[in-house]
């Protein structure tokens, strides 16, 4: 601290001006008790005329307390205007506190934007754009190497597990040969039923021993195979009776 | 503003006569203390002339009054005291400060910002009986008590006192802070 001289605050015109209405108020205040007093007067006093059987001094009095009302209604007025005018005053320098802190705001506004560049601003979201979408890049790259390894290793999966199905299904063709060999032996053999019997068994051989290697050759490396082997070995076996047969006959 | 309760020692006659005994003396001058400064905030009295009647130094009940040199005696202590001043050389005319001068600017400055007067004006009568001070202890105050508070505040800077054009009228404006 260490001030020698404390500054007051400054009395401005507007003050005065306020001070000379607020005195105004008071002085017409003031008045319209004396004027009221008057009134209270003049009628006691006309009481008294007319108690006194005075009548044309008490209509005096009565007059003249008339007037003193009259005049009290007009310092009623001017007390309302002098009210009015105080309060509009104060309105006027109430709005001028108003726009000057609003103006401050708005000065803090602006400097506080004036040290952001909007290209600053506009170059800031273009790197981070771009940061993203490499980010992006990076992930897909990554995601895509591993799907494909995926996709193989369950393609390996499956063929295997067909392996294994086909084996399971497999045994259990050749156990039941002689009713599906009549069935697909039939329309070749028609023509040439009389060696039938002895087609039958040279067949039958030929067959077992083709389906046996087949079921060798599944066992093995099968790895193509389509689905179902037995139309395979039908139309393999439908071959064989057609070479056999010419051979035969 | 109920009855002023009297003490219990107002209605013994002894406490009317200044003691010669030291010890009681100085006993019977601080009740005396007490009691003006009570008084004079109940019924807000801030003048005590010594010349004229005060109903405090009396009791007529039991036919005593304090003397003049007793109550010269009990204000001069109150003057020592802090709680009073003397507003003349004679010593004729006492100030009773109940209240600080301190605690009186305080008062108004609270007034002031109760009504939102900051950075307004307004006038002696106004903060003496008008609508700002009704009911609150400022009402009524005494016009050189009031003056004196709001010398202080001129002095802190809170407040700057100025004559209107007409002469009669003081006002007193506030500052914003």
């Amino acid at each position: 601290m260490g001030n020698l001289f404390v500054k007051k605050p400054r009395v401005t015109d507007v003050d005065r001006a306020i001070l000379t209405l607020k005195t105004q108020r008071r002085r017409l205040a003031q008045y319209q008790q004396q004027v009221e007093i008057v009134i209270q007067k003049e009628q006691d006093a006309a009481r008294q005329l007319v108690r006194e059987k005075r009548k044309d001094r008490a209509l005096l009095a009565l007059k003249k307390k008339k007037a003193q009302e009259e005049l009290l209604k007009q310092v009623d007025v001017w007390l309302v205007n002098v009210e009015q005018q105080l309060a509009d005053i104060e309105i006027a320098a109430k709005q001028k506190a108003v726009f000057e802190s609003l103006k401050a705001g708005t000065q803090a506004i602006k400097d506080l934007q004036s040290e952001i560049n909007i290209d600053d601003v506009q170059k800031l979201m273009d790197d981070t754009a771009e940061a993203k979408a490499y980010q992006d890049e990076i992930d897909a790259v990554l995601g895509q190497k591993l799907s494909t390894e995926d996709n193989e290793e369950v393609l390996a999966e499956l063929a295997e597990m067909e392996v294994k199905m086909a084996l399971e299904d497999m045994p259990a063709v050749p156990d039941v040969p002689m009713t599906d060999r009549p069935e697909a032996a039939e329309p070749a053999k028609v023509p040439v039923a009389e060696q039938a019997e002895t087609q039958y068994s040279d067949i039958e051989a030929v067959m077992g021993s083709n389906q046996k290697k087949l079921v060798e050759d599944d066992d093995v490396d099968m790895l193509d195979l389509p689905e179902v082997p037995s139309t395979i070995q039908r139309r393999k076996k439908e071959a064989a009776k057609a070479r056999v047969d010419p051979l035969v006959a | 503003m109920g009855d002023f309760k009297f003490p219990y020692f107002f209605d013994y006659p002894p406490y009317f006569t200044l003691q010669p005994v030291q010890d009681t003396r100085e006993k019977q001058m601080q009740l005396w203390k007490e009691l003006i400064l009570r008084y004079c905030q109940h019924h807000k009295c801030f003048i005590i002339n010594l010349e004229q009647e005060f109903p405090l130094f009396q009791n007529l009940s039991i036919q005593r009054k304090l003397s003049f040199e007793a109550r010269e005696m009990f204000l001069a202590a109150l003057v020592a005291e802090g709680k009073a001043e003397w507003l003349d050389k004679a010593h004729k005319k006492c100030l009773v400060l109940w209240r600080s001068i301190q605690e009186w600017s305080e008062m108004i400055l609270q007034l002031v910002r109760d009504n939102a007067m900051e950075d307004g004006v307004l006038t002696l009568d106004e903060i003496q009986s008008g609508d700002e001070s009704r009911g609150t202890e400022l009402a009524g105050i005494d016009r050189f008590v009031l003056v004196r508070a709001l010398k202080l505040l001129e002095q802190r800077g809170k407040a700057a006192m100025f004559k209107g054009k007409a002469g009669d009228d003081e006002g007193v404006k506030f500052s914003a802070s």
